[in-house]
């Protein structure tokens, strides 16, 4: 058997960073979408620089905690208790964020606006998630009946 | 029997088998190229028992002893996991994790799981899990069909 295709201890590290990464790029993006909304139904069409650094920030700080603590919810084969209660506690490190932060001038409405989003935002991603081990299944299985009819067919 | 034997410079290596009949010594070169002559000697409570590679569903290391599991029987074998991969490297045996080889044409399904590793369910039902570390190992062993 050949080693070279095996994952290292540094690459699975790499690998976790990125994902990590990939998270924090994606969630920014949905919270950066979501504050827009909300300053241009509020007359504003600038974003605040400083707001949108707090937002990354965040996303990181928020993204390590998911994949070390809170048992990589978004990414689980199913959504059980345990990666039920990790999406909430993300849900109110988010929405306290945007409070701390303000974000959304500390607008009740506005903030339980975030909160829902950020749920339906988390949820989305575990759909994603799912959806593409679905299709990642359909291709390892086709692989391996190919992989298994080539023996057989060198019989006949 | 006419062997021919062609070196070609970057060539994928291939066998081709051409015959008008499928006589016993055909199906004998027929078996070795595909590795199903690959026996494996161990033990059992009934004493020393020889293995067909291919009944192998997969060989699993426990406090440092190895053992072979066929649908109806596990066998004890004297040689550790690395030695094991030296023989079976060639045909459809995969290192899988630390403590295992499984067999590839035994298995019945297999199944995407979070972190990147795959859970690979067994002609007798077992489901052994292919760490991340061997995952992209096993994938493009299986996408090419390199046996």
């Amino acid at each position: 058997m050949k080693n070279s295709g095996r994952l290292s201890l540094w690459e699975r590290y790499l690998s976790r960073e990125i994902s990590i990464e990939f998270k924090a790029c994606l969630y920014f993006f949905c919270v950066l979408f979501y504050y827009g909304v909300y300053r241009l139904c509020t007359g504003r069409n600038t974003a605040e620089l400083l707001h949108m650094a707090e937002m990354i920030l965040l996303c990181y700080a928020a993204g390590y905690l998911q994949v070390y603590v809170l048992w990589n919810f978004d990414e689980a084969e199913k959504l059980g208790k345990k990666e039920t209660a990790g999406l909430v506690i993300c849900m109110l490190i988010y929405t306290a964020g945007s409070w701390l932060f303000n974000w959304l001038d500390r607008s009740i409405a506005a903030t339980a606006g975030f909160a829902a989003w950020t749920a339906v935002m988390f949820f989305s991603a575990f759909l994603v998630y799912r959806y593409r081990r679905i299709l990642d299944d359909k291709k390892l299985n086709e692989d391996l009946k190919i992989f298994q009819a080539r023996g057989g067919e060198s019989a006949t | 029997m006419i062997v021919r034997i062609i070196q070609a410079d970057g060539a994928e290596a291939e066998v081709t088998v051409k015959y008008a009949a499928l006589t016993p010594e055909v199906e004998s070169v027929i078996a070795f190229l595909q590795g199903k002559n690959v026996t494996l000697s161990g033990k059992t409570e009934e004493g020393t028992v020889q293995l067909k590679a291919e009944d192998i569903l997969y060989i699993e290391t426990v406090d440092d002893k190895t053992f072979a599991c066929t649908a109806d029987e596990v066998v004890r074998l004297d040689s550790s996991l690395t030695a094991l991969m030296e023989i079976l490297d060639g045909i459809s045996f995969f290192r899988c994790s630390k403590s295992m080889i499984l067999n590839i044409d035994k298995v019945e399904r297999l199944k995407s799981l979070p972190s990147n590793r795959i859970d690979a369910t067994m002609a007798g039902g077992e489901h052994i899990l292919i760490s991340r570390t061997y995952a992209s190992d096993f994938r493009k062993r299986i996408a090419k069909g390199g046996r």
